[in-house]
């Protein structure tokens, strides 16, 4: 439903009451930064209040060594399927686009179930999926991992390059460097994983934290919270996602993701190798591991000369304070990773920021 | 150019299209004998002239086909440049092994919409190459129309506090395809493909009429970045006027696409002098494409110039830019 004019007026001017002195609130997710733009938030909020936007695209936080792994796929002959938008996703030799356009096999997929179609059309090829993103797809990651077992697809594995949310937060909320005052906590990976995960974020470090949904209304009102409790000296977790977000999460799902994944240490691009954030596959399903099929050791990625995507992920810098953002990197050509994908903040920035607006 | 080969960007109809084209036609334009860069050239006479290639895959898709999109796409380019479609030529490029029922299909539909349309086959030629040399089958068409309208239509005609209006829902062609082909199926989401000169005709003897454009590859918002580009003028939109299905904006959402990009195929924005903003609206009205047109906006004198800003749906205000690159799908 369209929320009424009045509505949103209400909510705005709820903001700028209660916000009284100079705040920084995180976006985490990478829809809620697209979001913000498509919705012209920014033009609605008191002048005081800044969002920062978050390491949660997928696409940006895949590291230079974990690309590298996969062009390293293609290069053997397999066909390698992965979402759309990491095609363009550059390491120092290239991406998997510009493969393609070598003539290499790489294929878009749209769902990970997609994989196992293309497993079974092409028995005498490998098919590696290439699987990112948090614990939005990695259930999604796991099904294609039980299906392929059932299916007897011996030819399908799965690099595994899935992330998780809670433990990039608990690094950037221990941040000294950063200064943060509340965190708009992702919805769609709060449908999955619940409240509890996030409850460290309130109770262990102070900071408010609300799950939003990605509609213009919500993130206004996911703010207002924040700002609420910030004016009253508190902190909680709260939701204004009530409708897709249940406080146990999806219990299914979380199942899923512990009988197929264990965590590991992952490296972040920008960020660093953080312990315990990764997902790879349980010793159980090890034979669809494409990291031991091809006997692939990923190596953490040298950061590209002059990119500050690290410090756009984390919040320090925006994208118009690194010196390459619209000179030596925009979406045709990017260095980075965060203006790749139609989700990253220097993307966002890119298509919807023109000057102080 | 950036890049030393041909990407897949650059057919996306954003802004690296328009970089390989003036790469294309730079020694032309140098030599004083290159084309004007609008949907169709008038050229001197009182006609107007086009060509276009098509290479949509799949060819059936909802709402059209490969011969139907070959056809609307041709008089599409000269309708809105205010000429009627009168001749066509085709040229199939086919490969060895493609059926020649299905061949047949397309010539048949083309056929039943230039009828519609009152269009005739002038000319056309076919070349077969061996297997792999293209995919399937390629269709290239060229138009060749009488101008109608009483001066040129073009991007030069944009005053300030002209009305702007689109024919109907956006985005519709782009979704249909792109729910085909990435194996999303959603109930109700077809193709707009259909031709435009039963709408255009009546429009053309409103005197304030100032430019029309096909919203093909790139989708309304290409077309308004490049009107406000190309004028110098700032164009303000408003998001909730914007009519857009239902069907194509889920289908979006899923796919992490803008439907302000998405291709239309029988779809038309138009800018119109403040006088005749509402006798042109009640005119696209009557016509078959046109029963949901809208006023989405005003071309204005003010900042930013240049460039196109929306007041969105919940009352922020944000720019509009061209597409970058060849649209992906996101991940989550």
């Amino acid at each position: 439903m369209i929320p009424l004019r009045s509505d949103i007026s209400l909510i705005v001017d709820g903001l700028h009451r209660l916000n009284t002195r100079p705040l920084s609130v995180m976006e985490v997710c990478g829809t809620h930064t697209v979001s913000i733009f498509r919705s012209g938030i920014r033009s609605l909020l008191p002048p005081d209040l800044r969002l920062v936007s978050g390491p949660g695209c997928p696409v940006c936080v895949t590291d230079q060594g974990e690309i590298d792994a996969a062009l390293s796929l293609v290069e053997r002959g397999a066909i390698v399927a992965t979402y759309g938008d990491m095609l363009k996703v550059p390491c120092d030799r290239g991406s998997l686009a510009s493969k393609r356009s070598e003539g290499y096999d790489v294929a878009i997929v749209t769902s990970a179930m997609d994989v196992a179609a293309l497993a079974e059309k092409h028995p005498d090829r490998e098919v590696v999926f290439l699987a990112v993103g948090f614990e939005t797809t990695s259930p999604a990651t796991a099904a294609l991992v039980k299906e392929a077992e059932q299916r007897g697809l011996s030819n399908l594995s799965v690099l595994s390059l899935h992330k998780r949310t809670p433990p990039v937060l608990a690094v950037l909320a221990g941040d000294p460097g950063l200064k943060i005052s509340g965190f708009l906590l992702p919805g769609h990976v709060c449908v999955i994983l619940g409240h509890e995960p996030f409850s460290f974020l309130p109770r262990d470090c102070g900071l408010p934290s609300v799950i939003a949904g990605f509609e213009g209304e919500q993130i206004l009102l996911g703010l207002a919270e924040i700002l609420r409790q910030y004016s009253r000296g508190e902190s909680s977790l709260a939701s204004v996602y009530g409708r897709a977000v249940r406080p146990e999460g999806n219990e299914k799902a979380r199942t899923l993701l512990d009988e197929v994944f264990v965590s590991r240490s992952a490296p972040w691009r920008g960020i660093g190798v953080i312990p315990d954030s990764g997902y790879a596959l349980a010793e159980r399903y090890g034979v669809f591991d494409a990291e031991r099929r091809f006997s692939l050791t990923i190596e953490p990625g040298k950061s590209l000369p002059g990119c500050r995507c690290g410090d756009v992920l984390t919040g320090k810098i925006t994208p118009p304070d690194c010196p390459l953002f619209r000179m030596a990197c925009t979406p045709l050509s990017p260095v980075g990773p965060c203006m790749v994908s139609s989700e990253g903040t220097c993307g966002a920035y890119f298509r919807f920021y023109k000057g102080d607006s | 150019m950036k890049t030393t080969t041909v990407t897949l960007g650059h057919g996306s109809g954003g802004r690296q299209s328009a970089e390989l084209v003036r790469f294309l036609v730079e020694g032309f334009m140098t030599r004083g004998i290159g084309p004007e860069l609008e949907d169709a050239a008038l050229l001197p006479g009182g006609y107007a002239m086009t060509v276009d290639g098509f290479t949509v895959m799949p060819r059936k898709f909802p709402g059209g086909d490969l011969g139907h999109l070959a056809v609307c796409g041709c008089a599409n380019d000269l309708a809105v440049r205010g000429a009627s479609p009168d001749y066509l030529g085709l040229s199939l490029v086919i490969e060895e092994g493609f059926p020649l029922d299905e061949l047949k299909d397309y010539m048949e539909s083309a056929a039943a919409t230039c009828a519609a349309i009152g269009m005739t086959l002038a000319a056309g030629d076919t070349k077969v190459v061996p297997a792999g040399g293209v995919e399937g089958v390629l269709f290239s068409g060229c138009a060749f129309g009488k101008v109608h309208s009483p001066f040129p239509l073009g991007i030069g005609n944009l005053r300030e506090g002209d009305i702007l209006i689109v024919s109907g829902p956006i985005g519709r062609h782009g979704a249909a395809i792109a729910s085909a082909r990435f194996s999303l199926e959603v109930e109700g989401l077809e193709s707009d493909c259909a031709p435009l000169w039963p709408a255009v005709r009546p429009l053309l003897s409103l005197g304030g009429l100032r430019c029309m454009r096909d919203c093909t590859r790139g989708g309304l918002g290409t077309v308004l970045c490049e009107w406000a580009e190309g004028s110098g003028l700032s164009i303000a939109l408003e998001e909730e006027a914007i009519p857009i299905e239902l069907q194509v904006q889920s289908l979006c959402d899923v796919l992490g696409f803008d439907p302000l990009y998405m291709a239309c195929e029988g779809t038309l924005a138009l800018a119109v002098a403040p006088e005749d903003g509402q006798k042109a609206l009640s005119l696209l009205k009557e016509s078959a494409i046109g029963r949901n047109a809208a006023v989405i906006g005003q071309v204005s004198g003010g900042e930013p110039k240049g460039m196109v800003s929306m007041r969105t749906s919940i009352g922020g205000e944000r720019l509009v830019d061209m597409p970058w690159g060849e649209l992906l799908p996101r991940i989550c």
